[in-house]
């Protein structure tokens, strides 16, 4: 696909123009955006002091609906943190060459979608004060954790895929930082000289880090997949009908591409616009993440479609009614806003025609992370609500904290995601270089 | 101190039959014989050594068997009577018990002392064991030797605990001019009512039914300043006690209530009757009822019910008919014709003819009744036949029809068992009846009096409230001078009066009650007053002496004791006087059934006219809140109505075919406009309500702003009534009249706790059976061999402890919730949270309809943790809060909880609870106010904001039994093993249908392994393991049994063969 782009740019434009970014002032609605985040993350901070204040009871939770959105938001943001390391380690490893104009924006969401999410099982606890007894810490009380609780592997798998994030992320910024250091001059080129950990670009040094980077590209691979299963065995393993099946890892990791792939889109069409980088992401670039968009939605769709057929061909009376309930119960609307969402209207990015058009992909893709957070908000709590037996059957409807601790997690994801975009270079260029045409192309002379 | 005298004590102990260590079992398998449950005073105080006392068969067969008398019940009375002994016969309880500096030599902290007492909530008198801590009550348990109680109590009962230790209870006494209130010291207070008294000479006393000598103490007290006597007023809003009682003068020419043995009969019919709702002595009804439906053999009794309303009673019938508001008297009086005109029909020919006259009176309405009442003649043919054949009894009336005919209506229902020969059997009223606590037709003759009163004592009951405003009991109480309310917890009638005095709680007070006619139940004080309060008799006294004209007892006591000495010479002991009354009060009653000759019916007319179709409004008792008494304890208020589950509210029940009708959704507020005024109030449709009945109950509705609880909580039925009297009795009536509904336009929630009422096709979680099936299919049952990768999990530990629900008995009555909140330190947290479905109940009733809307089967399912062996909750705790002990409970670690829930969601059975808010014990309900620590139980933690709970099979109690059962070990030098009497969990204990058992799996023989055995055992969402079906194979250590028909059709739905499976 790269073959085919139309670059207007060559790699002497590379430093100047991605940099221009960082160094000049970014476009007017950079600013907005930084202060909408940060009236959201106000949001968010206020809404969990008072959840630490007066109680969890501040979020519309109840009996039998024990998990609320922040579970909801939780699964959302580790989903959205899946995507970067599938485009920049897969995707590496595939040497699919239109990931190096959008891997560096990939993995930056990445990190901080994967922060954003750990918040969230911290918030939900009723003793979060308390919550380090998650991890398993030596002690003199000889209490120790419990490794049959999918809730300790998520300690795991998260702790670990945002070690391993942070990591790549952050190798692969080590030759950009250089270069900005020898770039500026002052306070800014004593920082970025401690982080660029002495880079000089020597070759040794480029052959260390193609290796290394190619160890953790590999290392990455499997936490890609395992991730999100493990956050998928939060539900599956417990015998909640809806819950408990075993399609719901291959099932969760497909809808976490899809929605980090559209949020990828949603992120990048914007700072693009911002910092002016259109003639360094190209359209091109955009489509190839489209396509992948596409795939994954149509294999979500195949999963929701086997859910329902295995709930009705186990003969399993109580998972039936689970399911009959989501798509016509009182959660109906969030099912098809789900079903919509992620099923129907990303089949539209079959045009060529759409997938070039970035306002209506934009669209799109807003609505597949739409469709994503109701998948989660309807698996959580439609299966809850109405289970085993009816007598202690309830209903939920979230709480005004609940939805300012959703809309806070945003102002706090878009703020680190913002304060990036400022401070490093958006693209990489040392990767964006390889895939570019060289400036002075002498014809061959015979 | 006076040393108590041990060898008195050591005379009972030598009844070596009294430390069986395995009781029998199961009450209901048991013949039920005539005089079992009225034990002759000898048979369990051998140091009376009374001796011509008669001693009945059936309890000397019983002695021989192995009386089932539980040790640690024997081990309660001697501590109640080591510490009585020492104070509370001589003087009250020491103020100030704590700290010990000089510990009396009996007594260990940490140790509870038991009381014997008599509950004063309603004139039934249950016997009442008080468990104090350190000097302070923390639970109330039936006295499991008392008759009436029989261990068992109600969620009333129980809740009274809340009303001792509540907040809002008058500090002092308070001087009341215009609105104003002064503190005024006791003795001011008794100078200047005492002044007043002398002044006047007409007074009066209005106070709440009692059959003890607090009538006549009143009487006494009257007759002293120069007063009248006959100006003691009774009153009980719940009619039956005067009706029942008119209805006999009318009948027999003798007054009082017959005492009804349930467990006796094998067919019980009621009309219109709440005995399982109200009725007049609950417990022991429900417990008898529980007997007489209990299945003995292949035999069972069967509970037929007419009524209009959706009624407790109701819903535990075999069989319910719907009949139109009012027509209880044209029902019974159907009946009483269908069994006179068989040839089985018993009664004397007199009786007979008197019947006869009356059946003829009315034939052209009784003809016309068929089609009123909708019922068909067939089925008064059938049940009648079905009633001679075995013992039967009728049983008529409750608090959903008290109109006009109350009084005729219980006049029939007398026909019909004397028809039925059930008089001398089941209904006794020649030996051991009960005296009517009030006296018919006194508040009518106050209204009347009024005018001539110059001073009137308000005690302990609170007419403003219970009456309806257009009895114009508040206009005829203004017109006397002074009014003096006496109440242990503010009342409405306060608001009228000028002085009002804070009165003892019962816990604080000596007293007396005679539940049945011979039989004295004493009420002695389980604790020195807990805010300055006082004895209102003895606030009596002080007047009197003030007036001038002193009583001459040095205090209440002494007068009760004077009362006592027939008991006394009744019992022929052999010892003093004084240790007679001690070892007295050590058991708490004592008596001897007393008898009179009751000749034959007497002529007497009803006139039936058949009511008139249209809306007609009923207000019968909540069976929580009755009259609205108990409405300002928060436990009542949480534990919800059985019926609707609905919590901290009132509602206008309506039947869902009539609310389509008229296109009311439930939640809409309605105005209901009644010829005496209006209400209005949110609608729920309930199911099995008759299409033109608007129920809504009495009990809250409180708008006095004395008790934060309850003010503002519901609405007052009462005010859309206009004056309306029964005929005889002169009550007031609360049912029947007609009324209109019309929209306000508003909606308002509901708090029901149960959203849902249709258990759909899931019929594996309610499963049900029939006599027929279990005789030909019935199988023992093994619940416990399912294929299991850890089949150790069974073996580990000393004990399994196990607990069985018999859906077959449970009545939805909440004792065991209140019981199970009180004992576990369970937070109230009233309705918005409620709304949100927060409740924190240990034990949930579930309560489920099933058949049609007009008609529906109504089955309750008590859900308790199921403390699974295969626990979901337990995998998936990441902290390891919540883990298996060795002895099968689901343990939970509150302190290791970190609040992630996952253990909520993962359990199938959704029976944990959390702590969304810092529930402590400064919250009641919603409303933050101190519900004084002094109520919670020592024993078990409270538990912080963020930490899930659950129920643990009251843990402390079994670390007790074991702890026990351990020293015995050791002072016998072999091992004992505690067995099922040593031990029962709080909801067990209270039971009074004994839905529930409890005990240790691991012993054979327990009861609970014969329950689980039973061929109707059956595990909640447990599959069916005799087809290799085990569900989810949680493997839970509650079962549950089957609910069981008297024959196919009597429950409705199916028979759990299309049960859903799940993998």
């Amino acid at each position: 696909m790269s073959d085919t782009v139309q670059w207007d740019k060559t790699v002497s434009d590379v430093n100047e123009g991605i940099l221009k970014g960082v160094e000049g002032r970014p476009h007017p609605t950079y600013y907005i955006a930084l202060v909408f985040a940060l009236t959201l993350l106000a949001i968010g901070i206020t809404g969990w002091g008072l959840i630490i204040s007066f109680g969890i009871g501040l979020s519309g939770k109840s009996s039998p609906v024990y998990w609320g959105t922040f579970i909801t938001d939780f699964v959302f943001w580790v989903g959205i943190g899946h995507a970067g390391t599938l485009i920049s380690a897969i995707l590496f490893l595939f040497r699919a060459k239109w990931r190096n104009s959008i891997n560096r924006s990939a993995e930056a969401m990445t990190v901080f979608a994967v922060i954003t999410a750990g918040l969230f099982p911290l918030i939900h606890m009723g003793r979060v004060w308390n919550g380090f007894w998650t991890l398993p810490l030596p002690n003199t009380n000889n209490m120790w954790v419990n490794f049959r609780s999918p809730l300790l592997w998520d300690v795991f798998a998260i702790s670990t895929y945002l070690t391993v994030s942070l990591l790549f992320w952050y190798m692969g910024l080590v030759p950009d930082i250089a270069s900005l250091r020898d770039r500026v001059k002052g306070f800014k080129r004593f920082v970025y000289g401690i982080l660029s950990l002495g880079w000089t670009g020597n070759i040794r040094q480029w052959h260390h880090y193609e290796t290394g980077y190619g160890f953790l590209a590999a290392l990455s691979t499997p936490l890609v997949l395992s991730v999100h299963s493990i956050v998928s065995w939060d539900f599956a393993m417990a015998l909640q009908p809806g819950w408990h099946t075993t399609i719901f890892p291959p099932y969760f990791v497909a809808g976490a591409i899809l929605s980090g792939c559209a949020m990828v889109y949603n992120l990048v069409v914007p700072v693009r616009k911002m910092f002016r980088l259109e003639g360094f992401i190209k359209e091109e670039h955009l489509e190839a993440c489209l396509k992948l968009t596409l795939l994954t939605s149509t294999i979500v769709a195949y999963a929701y479609a086997i859910e329902f057929f295995v709930a009705w061909y186990s003969g399993n009376y109580y998972e039936w009614a689970i399911f009959k309930g989501r798509a016509t119960g009182p959660y109906s609307f969030y099912f098809w806003t789900m079903t919509f969402c992620n099923c129907v209207f990303p089949l539209l990015l079959w045009s060529r025609k759409i997938r070039y058009n970035i306002p209506v992909a934009m669209v799109i893709c807003f609505l597949i992370n739409i469709g994503m957070w109701f998948e989660r908000y309807n698996i959580v709590i439609s299966s809850l609500a109405e289970d085993f037996l009816p007598g202690s059957w309830g209903h939920y409807e979230p709480s005004i904290i609940d939805m300012c601790m959703t809309f806070g997690s945003f102002g706090w994801f878009f703020t680190w995601f913002l304060i990036f975009t400022k401070f490093f270079p958006f693209v990489s260029m040392s990767e964006l270089k390889l895939i570019m045409p060289k400036p002075l192309r002498r014809k061959p002379t015979h | 101190m006076e040393r108590l005298e041990f060898d008195e004590l050591d005379k009972l102990s030598e009844q070596k039959e009294v430390f069986a260590p395995d009781a029998t079992f199961e009450a209901p398998v048991k013949n039920i014989g005539k005089g079992h449950l009225f034990m002759a005073v000898e048979e369990v105080m051998p140091e009376i050594g009374a001796t011509d006392l008669e001693v009945s068969g059936e309890i000397a067969e019983s002695k021989g068997k192995g009386y089932p008398i539980a040790r640690r019940d024997v081990m309660r009375l001697f501590s109640a009577s080591a510490i009585l002994g020492a104070t509370a016969c001589v003087k009250r309880p020491a103020e100030k018990i704590v700290p010990y500096v000089n510990q009396p030599i009996d007594f260990a902290p940490g140790n509870p002392v038991y009381y014997a007492t008599t509950c004063n909530e309603c004139p039934a008198a249950c016997g009442v064991v008080v468990k104090t801590r350190e000097g302070r009550p923390t639970k109330l348990e039936g006295g499991p030797e008392h008759p009436v109680s029989q261990g068992a109590l109600c969620a009333i009962g129980q809740a009274s605990i809340q009303s001792l230790y509540h907040p809002e209870r008058h500090k002092s006494p308070l001087f009341q001019t215009n609105g104003h209130a002064k503190e005024l010291s006791w003795e001011a207070a008794f100078d200047r009512i005492g002044a007043i008294v002398k002044g006047s000479k007409k007074v009066g006393i209005i106070t709440k039914g009692s059959t003890g000598s607090q009538r006549k103490f009143y009487a006494e007290f009257l007759t002293k300043i120069g007063s009248k006597s006959e100006n003691v007023f009774t009153w009980d809003a719940n009619g039956l006690y005067s009706s029942i009682s008119e209805a006999h003068r009318l009948a027999f020419g003798v007054e009082g209530l017959p005492r009804l043995e349930l467990a006796r009969a094998s067919t019980i019919v009621g009309i219109g009757s709440d005995i399982l709702d109200v009725g007049t002595s609950v417990v022991y009804h429900s417990k008898g009822l529980s007997q007489a439906l209990s299945i003995k053999g292949l035999e069972k009794g069967e509970l037929v019910q007419f009524e209009a309303v959706m009624s407790l009673t109701g819903g535990r019938a075999d069989k319910r008919h719907v009949i139109p508001v009012g027509s209880e008297l044209a029902t019974t009086l159907l009946l009483v014709r269908a069994l006179h005109e068989k040839t089985a029909a018993k009664g004397s020919k007199g009786a007979r003819a008197v019947i006869a006259s009356v059946l003829d009176a009315n034939k052209g309405a009784l003809d016309q009744a068929y089609d009123v009442i909708g019922v068909k003649k067939e089925v008064f043919e059938a049940l009648a036949h079905k009633m001679l054949e075995k013992p039967s009894v009728l049983v008529a009336g409750g608090t959903a029809s008290f109109d006009e005919n109350a009084t005729s209506l219980q006049v029939a229902g007398i026909f019909a068992n004397i028809l039925l020969g059930a008089y001398g059997s089941i209904l006794n009223f020649d030996k051991g009846w009960s005296a009517s606590p009030v006296k018919a037709g006194d508040m009518k003759r106050f209204v009347e009096a009024s005018p001539d009163l110059d001073v009137v004592f308000v005690i302990g009951t609170d007419p403003s409230f219970s009456l309806p405003a257009s009895y114009g009991f508040s206009e005829a109480l203004t017109k006397v001078k002074t009014i003096i309310s006496i109440q242990n917890f503010p009342a409405e009638v306060d608001r009228l009066a000028e002085f009002i005095l804070p009165a003892d709680h019962y816990l604080e007070t000596w007293g007396d009650e005679e539940p049945v006619s011979g039989f004295l139940s004493i009420r002695q004080p389980a604790v020195r007053t807990t805010v300055n309060s006082r004895q209102p008799e003895e606030m009596l006294m002080w007047i009197a002496a003030s007036a001038g004209a002193p009583m001459g007892y040095a205090d209440y006591r002494t007068y009760l004791s004077a009362q006592w000495k027939s008991y006394y010479e009744m019992a022929g002991a052999k010892v003093d006087y004084e240790t007679f009354v001690k070892a007295v009060l050590r058991r708490g009653f004592i008596g001897k059934l007393d008898t009179r000759t009751v000749g034959d019916l007497i002529d007497v007319k009803i006139s039936l006219t058949l009511p008139e179709s249209g809306l007609k409004l009923v207000a019968p008792f909540d069976h929580r809140l009755r009259d609205g008494s108990f409405a300002h304890i928060p436990i009542l208020q949480e534990v919800g109505d059985g019926m609707t589950t609905i919590a901290w509210d009132s509602w206008i029940a309506i039947n869902p075919n009539t609310c389509r009708k008229l296109g009311l959704k439930r939640n809409d507020v309605i105005r209901v406009e009644g010829p005496g005024g209006f209400f209005e109030g949110a609608v729920f449709p309930l199911p099995g309500l008759h299409p033109d009945a608007i129920v809504a109950p009495r009990g809250n509705g409180h708008t006095d702003k004395r008790s934060t609880i309850s003010n503002g909580v519901g609405f007052n039925p009462l005010a859309a009534f206009s004056k309306a009297e029964d005929k005889v009795t002169g009550q007031p009536v609360t049912s029947g009249q007609k009324v209109k509904l019309s929209l306000v336009g508003k909606t308002y929630r509901l708090a029901a706790m149960q959203k849902h009422h249709d258990i759909g096709n899931r019929s594996d979680i309610i499963r049900t059976t029939s006599l027929a099936t279990l005789a030909n299919e019935g199988r023992e049952k093994d619940l416990d061999s399912v294929p299991d990768l850890y089949p150790d999990i069974l073996q580990r530990g000393d004990y399994r402890w196990g607990m069985s629900v018999d859906l077959s008995k449970c009545t939805g009555c909440g004792a065991c919730m209140t019981a199970c909140s009180l004992e576990n330190n369970v937070a109230q947290i009233g309705r918005e949270q409620i709304l949100l479905g927060r409740e924190m109940h240990w034990i949930r009733l579930d309560r489920y309809f099933n058949g049609e809307v007009d008609s529906p089967g109504v089955t309750f399912q008590p859900v308790m943790c199921q403390q699974c062996n295969h626990a979901p909750c337990e995998a998936v705790c990441p902290v390891l809060a919540t883990t298996h002990d060795d002895e099968g409970i689901n343990a939970m670690t509150y302190n290791r909880c970190v609040g992630t829930r996952y253990c909520g969601n993962a359990c199938p059975y959704k029976v944990r609870r959390f702590n969304w808010w810092t529930y402590k014990w400064n919250t009641m309900g919603e409303k933050e106010r101190d519900r004084n620590i002094k109520a919670l139980n020592p024993d078990v933690t409270v538990r912080t904001r963020g930490v899930m709970e659950k129920c643990n099979f009251c843990v402390g109690r079994l670390r007790d039994a074991k702890l026990s059962a351990k020293e015995r070990s050791k002072e016998f030098g072999r091992e004992f093993r505690v067995q099922d009497s040593d031990v029962k969990t709080a909801c067990q204990q209270t039971c009074p249908s004994d839905a529930i058992t409890f005990g240790d799996l691991k012993n054979p023989g327990s009861g609970i392994s014969k329950l689980r055995r039973d061929p109707r055992a059956y595990l909640l969402l447990g599959g069916f393991p005799e087809e290799k079906e085990y569900g989810l194979k949680t493997m839970p250590n509650v079962s549950y049994l089957m609910k069981v028909g008297a024959d196919n059709e009597s429950v409705a739905g199916s028979e759990g063969t299309q049960a859903p499976k799940h993998g």
